[in-house]
């Protein structure tokens, strides 16, 4: 039977970062992101939505103390009022909202199982979102 | 693999409007809209969503510059501050919620590359969402 139940969790984080390609010079750094290289933060909102059968026995898709646990831990310890650049997970890649959106499915994909986490959606402001939804 | 991310941007116009089929006569328009009838505005709130893989090196799945430029040059320059009757991307639709965003769509699908374009959603009032995702091939 396949789970069409949805639950989605809204937490909060503030970070620092800055668009920088290493390989590239400082101007080459700029003609790509303008102001963008200048290190600067965001109030990020992520959404993290959990599928699976709503459990006959709670009436819930999951537990949304457990859910709140697992992101706060391997999510919102790690990025709040962090500097993105400095963690290994953007070694190797530039902090953009793209991203931080995979990185963050990285972290909670182990914790909740890859079957269980449905989106994770990472807003860097109001007017700017990205769904990743592990395809 | 490579990873496929949704980028959704969020837009805003304001914009006065009425809703009148022209097949019909004042009196059948205000019977089928009722106050939607009548010559009135909205803070409208546009959603555009494009998918795409985040480039190696940038980390952008979409240049957002461009997206922004072209959904203010072909869409929000015609209807913000206008009325919506008068914007040639609306030349015969009926401005529904419904209506502009079908119409967004079409307008958008052909000014982004091709296969960019997931989702249009116009929020007409904080009660009034309207979404819209392209014809069943």
């Amino acid at each position: 039977m396949s789970a069409r139940a949805f639950t989605t969790r809204r937490f909060a984080f503030s970070a620092g970062h800055r668009y920088h390609v290493a390989q590239w010079s400082a101007d080459e750094n700029t003609r790509a992101f303008g102001r963008l290289t200048v290190p600067h933060g965001h109030n990020y909102t992520l959404d993290v939505t959990v599928r699976g059968p709503i459990d006959p026995r709670t009436g819930m898709v999951i537990d949304l103390g457990e859910l709140k646990r697992i992101v706060q831990a391997t999510v919102i310890e790690r990025f709040d009022h962090a500097d993105l650049n400095a963690d290994e997970l953007f070694r190797e890649r530039v902090p953009t909202t793209e991203n931080i959106a995979l990185a963050v499915w990285e972290l909670l994909a182990p914790a909740l199982g890859p079957d269980r986490l449905a989106r994770v959606r990472v807003w860097e402001d109001p007017t700017l979102f990205v769904d990743y939804d592990g395809r | 693999m490579a990873r496929r991310v949704e980028l959704t941007r969020v837009y805003h116009f304001s914009a006065a409007h009425c809703l009148a089929n022209p097949g019909l006569g004042a009196a059948d328009n205000a019977a089928l809209y009722g106050p939607c009838a009548r010559p009135h505005g909205h803070n409208y709130y546009l959603e555009v969503t494009v998918a795409g893989v985040p480039d190696p090196l940038t980390g952008f799945a979409v240049d957002l510059e461009r997206l922004d430029r072209t959904v203010t040059c072909s869409l929000l320059d015609q209807v913000d501050h206008h009325r919506l009757e008068d914007a040639p991307v609306l030349a015969g639709v009926i401005t529904t919620g419904e209506g502009l965003a079908r119409a967004f769509w079409q307008t958008l699908r052909d000014a982004l590359p091709a296969g960019e374009l997931q989702q249009v959603v116009v929020q007409e009032t904080a009660k009034n969402r309207f979404e819209y995702r392209g014809e069943e091939a």
